[in-house]
């Protein structure tokens, strides 16, 4: 089964995981009116099956997945989520630095003028715009 | 006829010291990002919107205009210089663009795409400034079931066009609506689809989605393929003989009919909700090219090839403005980001603006006359230092660019649960992308999804739940019929 089609069914799952189960058990329901809470999210899980099961059984377009990228995504994603989590904990002026050289570095910058810049001079104006500029707050 | 107070004040504010500030900053970040591979305007907008949000409403929609025309020219600068376009639009530049900077003469190429771009822009934004009031005092004579119809008509219209399948735009814009039905219920005040997040009763934070999908998601794509494939040569401007590098008033004019062929295509397709200046740029440089006595010199550095493309795809920015401003529906992602910023503001786009914020309106209008001036004067003077912006490391440039996106939604949703929704929403864009479902169709359901249920259920409670009681309804009923004929057309015989 092609990643195209692959794409169709696992849309007609989510319609009708949403329908069965997650819209019911997060919607509070109210029976008058004649649009109830629920109305337009059930229309659109239906929707979501209708169309999902139509993709795949006749999909349309190029689907090329590129592992490599993929994976590379994933990893910057999960640094995204750590440096967010660590930046509750430690504050923006600790970890911001410490993501931009962790990211850098990963993408093979290695000239220390260019990761001064983007890790000690960008977050630095950064915290001076948003701080002392603008007096907002910064995690 | 507009009141002339209410207009002259709009201008005034427009002329104003604070918002020529903003338009200049707003034209030179966009330069700026638009001469970047990989930025652009949009997500420069994107970016930029939550710093708006401390900013009074006229500067800051002035600001965001500013970045989305001095993006437009912006991206034809790599796409001249390195075959590289900055922005999907400038693609159709390149054609005649890199050959003619090849050639020697790279300066002239680039003042023959501002001038050109500026031209398309002028034009487009003429004919938002001459139509949009008049539109909107019909759209005020439709109601919620022909709201609701045209939305009806809009949505099918948007998933056919983008992207390469009917049913995956479709599935993109339900996806879109059913995320705008987090939080509270508009009818009962009832919570929806908040998972224990309190956070969440107020829906999804409109900046967290709009960064993460089309901000984020593209910077941890670019670091995610960084490296992969070389970067192309830059054509040095030093080698440019300053005799030729001028375009002279006679090579402007000998292109009049090919940008006003242009700026019309550019208009009209900028005016239907979903088609993009991509396809604007295309269609006109072809039409230059069968129109001319000499198609053959196109793709070898025709400047005529530049000024067809760069005036198409920049005459769709002010006429995407229309549907936003006369019917509240936005034609591009540029223009869905700016009901964001709108939002923000507490400000509702539609026919009601011209009646309620007519004073901004005629600002607005006036604020994009004066980013097109403010874009040929700073385009004049920084060709230069944008062609070292061109090499300046993506290391840089997108490691910046995501602690700006964190830095940005923490300021707007006053918290890292914002950051975290930005940060899923980037890989929900992210998969999307790769599976061919436009994050463009998402992004405008989304943001058009609160209204969608609220001319919904007026609808309903009016045709007293009886769908067929529309037929008393003769426009919203040729409405309906005309999204028919879009789906069928646009999604079954078109695209086959």
């Amino acid at each position: 089964m092609s990643a195209n089609r692959l794409s169709g069914v696992f849309v007609a799952c989510a319609g009708l995981l949403l329908l069965f189960l997650i819209i019911p058990a997060n919607t509070e329901t109210v029976d008058y009116g004649r649009m109830r809470p629920q109305t337009i999210p059930d229309l659109c899980a239906i929707l979501l099956v209708a169309f999902g099961v139509l993709h795949a059984i006749r999909p349309r377009g190029e689907v090329a997945i590129e592992w490599r990228e993929v994976w590379r995504f994933a990893l910057f994603a999960t640094i995204a989520a750590v440096s967010l989590f660590l930046m509750g904990r430690f504050g923006f002026p600790v970890i911001a630095p410490v993501t931009a050289l962790v990211v850098m570095l990963l993408i093979g910058e290695r000239r220390p003028v260019w990761l001064a810049t983007g890790a000690l001079i960008i977050p630095a104006v950064v915290w001076l715009v948003v701080v002392q500029l603008l007096e907002r707050t910064l995690p | 006829m507009p009141d002339m107070d209410v207009l002259l004040a709009g201008l005034s504010d427009a002329f104003s010291l604070v918002n020529l500030l903003f338009v200049i900053a707003g034209v030179i970040v966009g330069q700026f990002v638009g001469a970047v591979p990989g930025i652009g305007p949009v997500m420069a907008m994107a970016i930029a919107i939550p710093f708006t949000f401390f900013m009074p409403t006229l500067p800051a929609i002035a600001f965001l205009v500013g970045v989305n025309k001095g993006g437009l020219f912006g991206g034809a600068i790599p796409a001249i210089l390195m075959n590289t376009p900055g922005t999907p639009d400038a693609a159709a530049t390149a054609l005649d663009g890199h050959p003619l900077a090849k050639q020697g003469k790279p300066v002239k190429a680039t003042k023959m795409a501002l001038y050109s771009s500026i031209t398309g822009d002028t034009f487009s934004d003429i004919v938002l400034i001459t139509i949009s009031a008049p539109l909107a005092v019909l759209a005020l004579k439709m109601g919620p079931v022909e709201i609701f119809a045209l939305m009806i008509f809009a949505f099918s219209v948007i998933a056919g066009l983008v992207g390469d399948s009917m049913v995956k735009g479709v599935i993109a814009a339900v996806f879109g609506l059913l995320c705008a039905t987090v939080g509270i219920d508009p009818e009962h005040g009832t919570p929806r689809l908040y998972f224990g997040f309190f956070e969440l009763f107020d829906g999804l934070p409109l900046a967290a989605v709009a960064i993460g999908m089309l901000a984020v998601s593209e910077i941890l794509r670019r670091l995610a393929s960084a490296g992969s494939t070389p970067r192309s040569a830059i054509t040095s401007l030093d080698g440019d003989d300053p005799t030729v590098s001028r375009v002279s008033w006679a090579e402007y004019w000998s292109c009049r009919y090919v940008m006003a062929r242009g700026a019309v295509i550019g208009t009209v397709l900028g005016a239907i909700p979903g088609i993009g200046s991509t396809a604007a740029a295309f269609m006109s440089y072809a039409s230059a090219k069968q129109a001319s006595d000499e198609p053959e010199s196109f793709g070898k550095g025709n400047i005529k090839g530049i000024a067809a493309a760069e005036s198409a795809n920049s005459a769709v920015m002010g006429a995407n403005l229309i549907p936003l401003l006369v019917i509240g529906i936005p034609g591009s992602i540029a223009a869905a980001l700016l009901i964001s910023a709108f939002k923000i503001h507490g400000i509702q786009p539609g026919p009601l603006l011209f009646e309620q914020q007519g004073r901004l309106i005629y600002g607005l209008f006036g604020a994009m006359i004066l980013a097109n001036a403010t874009n040929l004067i700073v385009g004049q003077f920084s060709l230069r230092l944008w062609t070292r912006v061109i090499s300046a490391p993506e290391s840089v440039i997108f490691s910046s660019a995501l602690l700006l996106c964190i830095v940005g939604v923490y300021m707007s949703t006053g918290g890292l649960f914002g950051v975290a929704v930005m940060l899923v929403f980037a890989v929900v864009g992210y998969v999307m992308n790769v599976f061919g479902f436009p994050v463009v169709v998402f992004i405008i359901a989304f943001f058009l999804g609160g209204s969608f249920e609220t001319y919904l259920t007026q609808t309903m409670v009016i045709l007293d739940g009886d769908l067929t009681r529309m037929i008393d309804y003769p426009i919203a009923v040729a409405l309906v019929v005309l999204a028919l004929i879009s789906v069928w057309w646009l999604g079954f015989r078109k695209k086959g």
